[in-house]
């Protein structure tokens, strides 16, 4: 149902894992909301943002800033990671003097999403939870390898690719830091959390 | 996806696959059909030296279906956005979808990171539509059942490969913790994983309503969530 929901990992590294986007209703307020998106970016890329993206270009990690803005659609869904809930709440602050009309959406610790809306002064309008994973859980990669390919709701970041970069790591033939670039540049949303990426990489580089 | 006889056999591409379908024989590179999903994760990674990598033009209506739901880049007919999902609760305060008293429940078959036969999805869409929920018509799995009332969907797709395909529908509060405690034990007979969500509107106070429900069905709520701030304009009516 969602593809920012769903991501794994310890409260720790959660509290640094927040996603806000901004989406429109195809049956009621997209026509002609092109602009609303590129007001979006705007905001957002004041407040410097781990990633960005929408759902028609990719992240700026593939396409440059000036061409995801110029070229954003009325039917898309923008995207920016941060990595703390009191920048989220400086942006939602803005977010909301803007009044765009665009839905948006906080994807993040449900405490510190609360906390945020309290705030803010926003209303907790409705509210979407994860109920884990269930079936053949034994064809799951480790923990620690789902922490960072859950990120990508979508299932563009093959676990295998975050297994080869962490030896790499380890062999001293990529940086923890480009090998999350090249991670999160697979997350065709621009929803890949690169600084925790790159935290968890460390982590697993030094088991 | 394809790969074109300039394939130098580096291996490049091998790890990108989130199928692991990608392996290489005799120093090329080569695609099993089977296992993959048409998502081209491969070609959108760039990494191959001799650009061999090629997504056909056209696919049959298999191939297509399996990207349709693999591709985050294409939008289904049935939604008009990309991705395999719907707008659910993210637009919520202006479509009014989900109103108090029900909730959106869906299960994500094959999330994260498996891929899913459309015949374990019909497993579970066919348990749930046992409560007669109401199952997400703009959703791409509604689009491919034969029988909303059942579940059942288009034999022809049910041996065809996704990343993933969502179960998706409303249902009354009252419902929730029999439909999530028949989701696990049709979770046993599986041979993929699932992700599994819940949304609804929350209370006056903020509140989660869900949160009794869950934990009534033996299943432990994530500490993580996704929340409408409801800034979108117009408003429906509550």
């Amino acid at each position: 149902m969602t593809h920012t929901l769903h991501r794994r990992g310890t409260e720790e590294s959660l509290k640094t894992d927040f996603v806000v986007f901004a989406i429109t209703a195809q049956s009621v307020n997209a026509k002609g909301m092109s602009p609303v998106f590129k007001k979006f970016f705007d905001i957002v890329k004041k407040y410097n943002p781990d990633n960005m993206g929408d759902m028609r270009q990719g992240s700026v990690l593939s396409v440059d800033y000036s061409t995801l803005v110029d070229n954003v659609q009325d039917n898309t869904i923008a995207h920016a990671v941060f990595n703390d809930a009191d920048t989220v709440a400086k942006v939602v602050r803005e977010l909301k003097e803007a009044d765009t009309g665009a839905s948006i959406v906080i994807s993040g610790l449900r405490s510190e999403t609360a906390r945020i809306a309290n705030a803010t002064n926003v209303e907790l309008h409705t509210q979407e939870v994860s109920l884990g994973i269930h079936g053949k859980t034994e064809k799951l990669p480790s923990e620690k390898v789902l922490a960072i390919t859950t990120m990508c709701g979508h299932g563009m970041i093959a676990s295998r690719l975050v297994e080869t970069m962490v030896e790499k790591i380890k062999k001293g033939k990529i940086t923890a830091h480009k090998a999350a670039m090249e991670i999160a540049r697979q997350c065709t949303c621009g929803v890949g959390n690169i600084k925790r990426t790159e935290s968890l990489l460390r982590e697993m580089a030094t088991m | 996806m394809r790969i074109l006889d300039s394939c130098i056999g580096c291996k490049m591409c091998v790890p990108y696959c989130p199928m692991n379908a990608i392996e290489v024989v005799d120093k090329k590179a080569v695609i099993d059909l089977d296992e993959c999903v048409e998502c081209g994760t491969c070609l959108k990674a760039g990494v191959c030296p001799t650009g061999s990598l090629e997504m056909e033009e056209t696919l049959p209506p298999a191939r297509q279906l399996r990207k349709n739901f693999s591709d985050p880049w294409v939008s289904h007919p049935t939604t008009n956005v990309p991705g395999r999902g719907t707008e659910e609760m993210k637009t919520n305060e202006v479509t009014g979808r989900f109103k108090r008293g029900f909730c959106g429940i869906a299960a994500e078959l094959g999330r994260p990171g498996v891929g899913t036969r459309f015949y374990d999805v019909e497993k579970v869409a066919k348990a749930c539509a046992e409560f007669g929920v109401e199952f997400e018509p703009l959703n791409p799995v509604t689009s491919i059942m034969t029988d909303t009332a059942t579940g059942a969907i288009d034999p022809q797709y049910h041996n065809e490969k996704a990343l993933s395909a969502i179960v998706e529908f409303i249902c009354p509060n009252e419902k929730v913790t029999a439909v999530l405690k028949r989701i696990k034990e049709v979770a046993a007979t599986l041979d993929t994983v699932f992700s599994l969500d819940i949304c609804c509107r929350a209370d006056e106070d903020g509140t989660f309503a869900m949160d009794a429900y869950v934990k009534e069905a033996g299943i432990k709520a994530s500490i993580n969530g996704k929340t409408n701030i409801g800034l979108g304009r117009p408003r429906a009516n509550d």
